[in-house]
């Protein structure tokens, strides 16, 4: 069940821990199938990660408030001088020495913003392309690649701080 | 909240789609040329790369637990031998789809089902992929220009199918400029209006060709579709549904004015 894995992947990154990834993802496969009595969809894949993402973020909200307001919202993220496209310090080289601790790499991840790390995260784990990743986050393309530039960059910035 | 794509510098996001093969041919290539002449641009190139890298090596997709996959095996099984709404509802967990349900989720990404037939109409595919290449290349037209009388006639010139240019700067929606874009094999015309920061295209086919009213999303991109007597038109926008809506309205309530005093004129 190869789609298994990419939503147990995506929930554990959205939520954090694995636990909580199986019980969202449990919970999305139900919504799923139930939804799949009334409709038909194109894409099973990102239509999947959508239910996920969405199960994701609900569960979130509900037992995690603490955990959105910290993240911040889109308005927030405009502001936040880490995550704009600006000059970073580090060259390509250091940002893969840095990488090679891998714990940095995935508390870089950690730390994006929600809407920038789902992103990243069905782009770099699950393997979707830009029109996939815009089904599955129900965004403009425009908003994807806007997101994806600026996930990579404060990955890039992060990496590049902790030389 | 929508997070403003076009101030993004163009050569950041450029630079990412050219990493993740989202470039199509002609702009793929030139952005290997930019590359081989641009030194801050390959080091840009290379520190998203090197970005992209990290974290796939760092993150590699998980395999989910086993109790999770023998417990989702099992909510379908379930509800293949119960098929009964009833019963359904009475035991929610196991409120659960047929075998058809499970062989889409667990990856038979061949098996392609059908949300809306137009959709996948190549003419309004066609359109949307005009529409991204201009996303993606940071030149959404042509010819740019805000005057509908250097863009009509600079339509007029390339394409038989003559474009009712008509003013929508008042209502908020300055033109930006036109282009052609290219719909089984014939060049149609498109005009670009800007919203804010997001781009309109609206392009005009003769009437006949798949000139049934429709509204839906296509690769992310809203796009809604509605005909006069003599034309097509097709509207691609980043903007939200309901802004695209408002958009379209406008349009053709500034055709009908126009139509009135300012007949479309026939081709050179």
């Amino acid at each position: 069940m190869p789609n298994l894995d990419d939503a147990y992947s995506l929930a554990k990154w959205l939520s954090g821990n694995g636990t909580d990834a199986e019980d969202i993802v449990q919970e999305a496969a139900m919504r799923a199938l139930n939804a799949l009595e009334r409709l038909t969809v194109d894409n099973p894949r990102a239509w999947f990660l959508r239910i996920v993402r969405n199960t994701a973020l609900t569960w979130i909200a509900k037992n995690r408030p603490k955990a959105i307001s910290l993240a911040g919202d889109m308005t927030d993220l405009e502001l936040r001088e880490d995550l704009a496209l600006s000059e970073p310090a580090a060259d390509a080289e250091q940002i893969l020495i840095a990488a090679e601790d891998g714990e940095s790499v995935r508390r870089a991840i950690a730390d994006l913003p929600s809407p920038l790390k789902e992103t990243l995260i069905l782009r770099e784990v699950n393997g979707l392309n830009y029109r996939e990743i815009a089904t599955a986050t129900e965004s403009p393309l425009g908003t994807v690649m806007s997101r994806l530039a600026r996930a990579r960059a404060a990955i890039a910035k992060s990496l590049g701080a902790t030389r | 909240m929508s997070d403003a794509p076009r101030q993004e510098p163009d050569a950041s996001l450029r630079a990412n789609a050219a990493i993740d093969g989202e470039l199509d041919a002609a702009n793929a290539l030139q952005f290997e040329r930019d590359l081989a002449s641009d030194p801050a641009l390959r080091a840009l190139h290379a520190r998203i790369g090197a970005a992209s890298e990290a974290v796939r090596r760092e993150a590699p997709k998980e395999r989910a637990p086993a109790q999770l996959r023998a417990r989702i095996s099992r909510m379908v099984e379930v509800q293949e031998v119960r098929p009964s709404r009833a019963i359904r509802f009475a035991h929610f967990p196991r409120a659960l789809a047929a075998s058809l349900a499970a062989i889409a989720m667990i990856g038979a990404l061949a098996w392609t089902f059908r949300v809306a037939d137009s959709g996948d109409d190549p003419q309004m595919q066609a359109l949307v992929s005009g529409y991204m290449r201009g996303q993606v290349s940071g030149q959404p037209f042509d010819v740019a220009s805000s005057d509908r009388h250097t863009v009509k006639p600079w339509l007029a010139s390339r394409v038989t199918l003559g474009a009712a240019v008509v003013d929508l700067a008042e209502a908020g929606y300055p033109l930006a400029g036109g282009r052609i874009d290219i719909v089984d094999r014939t060049p149609v015309p498109t005009l670009v209006y800007r919203r804010r920061e997001h781009f309109i295209s609206v392009s005009e086919l003769p009437a006949g060709r798949g000139a049934q009213p429709w509204r839906g999303s296509i690769d992310g991109f809203h796009v809604e579709r509605w005909a006069d007597s003599e034309r097509a038109y097709v509207a691609v926008s980043d903007l939200d549904a309901s802004d695209l809506s408002a958009f379209v309205e406008a349009f053709r309530a500034a055709q009908r004015g126009a139509a009135k005093g300012d007949p479309v004129p026939a081709k050179p």
